[in-house]
């Protein structure tokens, strides 16, 4: 793996400006959300209305998004690195997985995340991969009775 | 009293007995991985104590709280890398110690301190609970709310992050609590017509994800790094001398701590910090600290380790976290259908007892676990990071399925994990979105019931004294660290100028 190297000025100016902005936008956006809530009339309401609570912390996040801007602004350490976005990129592969299998998905996940960081020893792989997710499995499955989804192996083991 | 001897018989259990020296055992190695912490440890515990009863479930947790505080003294000493955050100033007189072929030294002062700080804060925690949850009896509403907002007003100090973004992460937690139904009105709120987000999004998925998921994002951008352990052949009491250079640190720190614990929100690692620094400000050797200070040790190791039992002060007592890990405690509690708060010490006695007399015997078994184990867990820090975290995935994403047997649950805790990793990334702490997240719901529902209580005037609030005690209280811990900072910097000139 590289290690981190010196961002771009260009590339930190953006993601300073970029995360107040999406802060904001997400308030703008929640707090339309929360003009729709339905208005109870005043015997029901029980001291607030089911809006009010959620708009006044959305008008302290914009007050205190601002305050960042001014007072402290985000700044970024380094450049996010390949291995992070591989783990990440990996996490939407487990998603994808998981219609297929539940188990499945977590031993090739864990197999492949252990491959991606640098693991090459096929017997590390094996227990990282095969043998601690059937151990998981057969403790919930037995000692709390909790099962996993069905799928195309853990259907084989339920019958 | 009673209560006192029920719980501690309620221990006389062997399988209890076996599973709170297992927890010990496994809070030693958690607390000694790096990246790994109590934290994190008791979020992936958590779903596993479902079958359990409350008292073995809760034990468990506060054995790994207890012993893995303890164990980031293990790496901090030998590989110059805290375990726990709340070990970092541990390593500023642990590792030249190592250095110096004194390793088994330091350690055994770990040991002593951490338990020493840890019984300390039992015994305060024993006799401060009760005494508070007496007082907090006669709370009404417009008091809790007034409580629970210091409570989260203390989000602004924690970590090393910014007071702003700390609180912007914590609005943010409780923002995300409002999902689900209203309880007040049973109105839905941001559930965009999923009976998924019904009844809102679980604690325990949240804290998985920013816990566990996103540490194994920051362990990603580490691959590159090495270590190198350093070798001791035992760990060692401390003699006659290190006593007389570090009684007074441990006596202390173990104030210190345990005080600092009590605060809502503020944890382990600002207790040790500051339980380091008065150790070397009241030393007769401050310029030995940083090269190898015994008492540095000891005043570090005190401090985070009487944290954990003032930490339980609050949490049991009013039902507001005093840490990160007491967050993950208290939900541990709720889980379990129990109402932490002034009631626990009348309706549940037993039960807090129990937790307490547990937490003593903890500090008691890793006082033996570190000094005879010490050597052999300190080898748990050769676990490649590229065999440790697949595992842990598997652990977090297992253990967010368990609880409601729910693939929702996992998509919360990964997408809770990917949003974990970027808000570190750019300075947000996930401890306040964890805090804000349990204290969200209390606020809101204490807010409507005052609002009630008080006819929807809500400045009459001002004319309750406790209620005005703890919003003044709210605004000393907001404003009052920026305006000591302004002042403290405007004298400075002045001093140095000597006008």
């Amino acid at each position: 793996m590289t290690p981190p190297t010196d961002k771009p000025k260009l590339l930190g100016q953006c993601e300073r400006w970029l995360i107040p902005v999406l802060i904001l936008a997400f308030c703008g956006a929640t707090y339309w959300v929360s003009t729709t809530f339905k208005k109870m009339p005043p015997i029901l309401k029980r001291g607030i209305q089911p809006s009010d609570f959620p708009q006044l912390l959305l008008l302290l996040l914009v007050f205190l998004t601002l305050l960042m801007v001014w007072k402290d602004p985000v700044r970024v350490r380094d450049r996010l690195m390949g291995s992070t976005v591989g783990t990440i990129a990996l996490f939407a592969g487990f998603a994808a997985l998981t219609s297929i299998d539940f188990f499945l998905a977590l031993g090739v996940f864990a197999t492949v995340l252990s491959l991606f960081w640098g693991e090459r020893r096929v017997p590390v792989l094996v227990l990282v991969g095969l043998l601690v997710p059937a151990a998981i499995f057969f403790t919930f499955d037995q000692v709390f009775e909790i099962r996993f989804p069905r799928g195309l192996l853990t259907s084989i083991w339920y019958g | 009293m009673d209560a006192l001897i029920h719980g501690l018989v309620s221990l006389f259990d062997l399988h209890l007995l076996l599973l709170i020296f297992c927890a010990t055992i496994g809070g030693v190695i958690i607390g000694a991985l790096p990246g790994l912490n109590a934290t994190t440890g008791a979020a992936l515990l958590l779903p596993f104590t479902l079958t359990m009863e409350p008292v073995p479930a809760i034990a468990t947790m506060t054995a790994i709280y207890c012993s893995a505080t303890f164990a980031g003294a293990i790496t901090a000493i030998l590989i110059n890398t805290p375990g726990t955050a709340a070990s970092a100033t541990t390593c500023l007189d642990g590792y030249p110690l190592a250095q110096q072929g004194q390793a088994g030294r330091a350690l055994g002062m770990a040991v002593v301190a951490s338990t020493f700080g840890g019984i300390f804060s039992v015994i305060c925690l024993m006799l401060a609970a009760p005494l508070l949850a007496r007082a907090a009896y006669h709370f009404s509403p417009p008091e809790y709310f007034a409580l629970t907002l210091f409570g989260l007003s203390m989000l602004a100090s924690i970590g090393d992050g910014s007071a702003i973004k700390n609180l912007i992460a914590g609005v943010f937690g409780i923002l995300v609590a409002m999902i689900g139904v209203d309880n007040l009105t049973t109105v839905e709120r941001f559930t965009f017509g999923s009976y998924h987000l019904y009844e809102g999004i679980g604690f325990v998925p949240v804290m998985i994800g920013v816990f566990g998921i996103s540490e194994l994002l920051v362990q990603s951008e580490r691959l590159h790094l090495s270590r190198e352990v350093i070798r001791m052949k035992s760990v060692e009491l401390p003699g006659a001398r290190d006593y007389r250079d570090s009684w007074r640190a441990i006596l202390r720190s173990s104030g210190i701590g345990t005080f600092i614990g009590i605060l809502p929100a503020e944890g382990a690692t600002v207790a040790s910090m500051i339980g380091y620094n008065e150790a070397k400000r009241w030393s007769r050797n401050p310029k030995l600290f940083g090269k190898g200070a015994i008492e540095g040790v000891a005043g570090s190791e005190a401090a985070n380790n009487a944290a954990t039992g003032g930490a339980m002060v609050p949490t049991l007592a009013l039902g507001i976290p005093g840490s990160a890990t007491a967050a993950v405690i208290l939900a541990g509690l709720m889980v379990h259908g129990l109402q932490p708060g002034p009631n626990m010490f009348t309706e549940q006695a037993d039960f807090a007892y129990a937790i307490f007399w547990s937490m003593m015997l903890v500090n008691l078994l890793f006082f033996v676990v570190g000094l005879r184990g010490a050597r052999i867990f300190a080898r748990v820090t050769l676990i490649p990071v590229e065999v440790l975290w697949p595992v842990v995935f598997v652990f977090s994403i297992v253990g967010a399925y368990a609880l409601d047997q729910s693939m929702f649950d996992v998509w919360v805790a990964l997408v809770s994990g990917v949003i974990g990793y970027f808000m570190r990334r750019y300075g947000f702490s996930v401890v306040p979105l964890a805090i804000g997240l349990i204290l969200g719901g209390m606020l809101e529902q204490r807010l409507g019931q005052s609002m009630v209580m008080l006819d929807e005037k809500w400045w009459l609030m001002f004319t309750r004294p406790l209620t005005l005690l703890f919003l003044v209280l709210t605004a000393l811990a907001l404003f009052g660290p920026a305006t000591w900072g302004r002042l403290a910097k405007r004298r400075a000139p002045l001093d140095s100028t000597g006008e």
